[in-house]
């Protein structure tokens, strides 16, 4: 699924760490850890197209239009910007060719699994940050992106909110989506993670359950 | 009750302006509501100013004629925008900054080759222009531009809207935002040139983003926002066409004026977020 050669990221002329080489399956669930400024949302911005490596190689096997989903880790969108929240939601099925009706039961699924019911013509503006977080969640599984990078998606939600996130991510797996999620809450990545990416100046450390072994340079290995 | 509708019975020339400059906010003011949303309200007033020196160029070349001074505008307000988009992705000037430091250049030079042409053209007349003034060319062209550009606003709406909401989200969906961005840029642009031909080059951006700054104040759904704006333009041409007739005043500042009376009665009555009448909002937290 994802396959990075010598990768280095970071701001012109100071890679953030020493080139990483590292294969990720289809399917596999892998948290990124590391301190503040390490380069985790840079890396994920990487791998979302959205700045280019300073160095190396980077295949994914998605499609290149609606193959990656993103969650950035700040909006930077207008919070007073006129539309509701299902209309936010809806938007996660642009590229869907699927019948009106089908589209329609698959964004009240969506809703529902995001315990959104209830909110569906709230205005952006009336949403709390946690509800926002959700719809977006929900946004991002109406595309059926096969990959998702996911930027410190339990930020803003409450104990319920990060209970129902670890939930869905769960299922997501289940569904065979290839998802990278940055993760603060060493706890949360030690029990519903299988694969942990620690992310620091003086390399990366790639921690898995599924007891894979992978050949890498740049990597330890534990 | 006559008085509302008498001196478009009677006069050809008033006719003219009403169709002209209903047509002409119709198309424009959604434009205005979509620059309110991105960020860009005061970028209509920088290429207002840009587009000068291109009428001035088709006016020095071609007389007073309306297809030259259209394409002559229409050619200086794209390659300014064109050349301030260029700066700001070459440097990293923010847009507002570039297209700031673009539109004098343009304005000076419009102004210069007004002095240059020799010939006798007031400058008042392209910045505030006269609705009264709308002959049969200038209205079959405003008639077909207008149209025009309502119908590719109606196209493009769906990547425009989500383009001014969430740029990045659209990006990882379609690859139709940039050329979403680069259309409604060239509406604006047109609908700017036409505009200055009936009210003036400055008094059309009143028209364009006046209304829909005041419909922000009844409506938190895009396409009421939308319509409103349009009707509240349309409404303001009637009315400000009448009044100038009556009172014998300029008409562009007529109408603008009263799309400006109407922008501060809605700051002050619109539910939302209006001063007076602040109907409980759900606050964000």
């Amino acid at each position: 699924m994802i396959r990075c050669l010598g990768l280095q990221w970071g701001p012109a002329g100071r890679p953030l760490t020493p080139p990483l080489d590292l294969p990720l399956p289809a399917g596999s669930l892998t948290a990124i850890t590391g301190a503040n400024g390490s380069g985790k949302s840079s890396l994920l911005k990487v791998l979302a197209g959205l700045h280019k490596p300073l160095a190396g190689q980077l295949r994914l096997a998605v499609p290149s239009l609606g193959g990656v989903g993103y969650l950035a880790q700040q909006q930077s969108f207008d919070r007073q910007f006129p539309i509701d929240l299902l209309g936010l939601v809806a938007a996660g099925s642009w590229r869907s060719r699927l019948s009106r009706i089908e589209r329609r039961r698959r964004l009240d699924q969506a809703l529902a699994n995001w315990s959104l019911d209830g909110l569906q013509d709230r205005p952006l503006q009336a949403l709390s940050g946690g509800e926002l977080q959700r719809a977006l969640l929900a946004r991002l599984e109406l595309t059926e992106a096969p990959l998702l990078l996911l930027d410190e998606p339990a930020a803003a939600l409450d104990d319920a909110g990060q209970a129902l996130l670890w939930q869905q991510i769960a299922r997501w797996q289940r569904e065979g989506r290839t998802q990278l999620v940055v993760c603060h809450d060493l706890d949360a990545v030690r029990r519903y993670f299988p694969n942990n990416l620690q992310i620091a100046a003086d390399g990366c450390l790639f921690t898995s359950n599924s007891r894979d072994s992978f050949s890498m340079r740049g990597l330890r290995v534990a | 009750m006559d008085a509302l509708w008498q001196p478009f019975v009677e006069f050809a020339f008033m006719r003219r302006a009403l169709f002209g400059g209903i047509v002409l906010a119709v198309s424009a003011a959604p434009l205005g509501v979509f620059l309110i949303l991105r960020r860009m309200s005061l970028i209509g007033d920088a290429i207002a100013h840009g587009i000068l020196p291109g009428a001035a160029l088709g006016f020095w070349l071609a007389g007073l004629s309306l297809p030259a001074m259209t394409f002559g505008g229409l050619g200086a307000g794209l390659a300014m925008a064109g050349l301030a988009a260029w700066i700001t992705r070459r440097t990293g000037l923010r847009e507002d900054a570039s297209l700031a430091a673009i539109y004098p250049i343009s304005l000076a030079s419009g102004v210069l080759l007004l002095g240059l042409s020799g010939k006798r053209l007031d400058l008042l007349h392209l910045l505030f222009g006269s609705a009264l003034a709308v002959d049969e060319t200038t209205l079959h062209g405003m008639l077909l531009v207008a149209s025009a550009s309502l119908v590719l606003l109606v196209a493009i709406y769906r990547w425009l809207a989500l383009d001014s909401f969430d740029p990045l989200f659209l990006r990882s969906v379609s690859r139709l935002g940039p050329l979403a961005h680069g259309l409604f840029l060239t509406l604006v642009v047109l609908n700017l040139v036409v505009g200055f031909q009936a009210i003036g080059a400055l008094m059309v951006v009143g028209l364009m983003v006046l209304p829909a700054a005041a419909a922000r104040f009844w409506s938190r759904r895009l396409p009421v926002l939308l319509i409103l704006a349009a009707l509240l333009a349309a409404a303001c041409v009637w009315l400000g066409l009448l009044f100038s007739y009556y009172a014998a005043l300029p008409s562009g500042p007529c109408i603008v004026l009263l799309a400006g009376a109407a922008y501060l009665i809605s700051v002050l009555a619109g539910p939302v977020h209006g001063l007076l009448r602040r109907i409980p909002s759900p606050i964000a937290t």
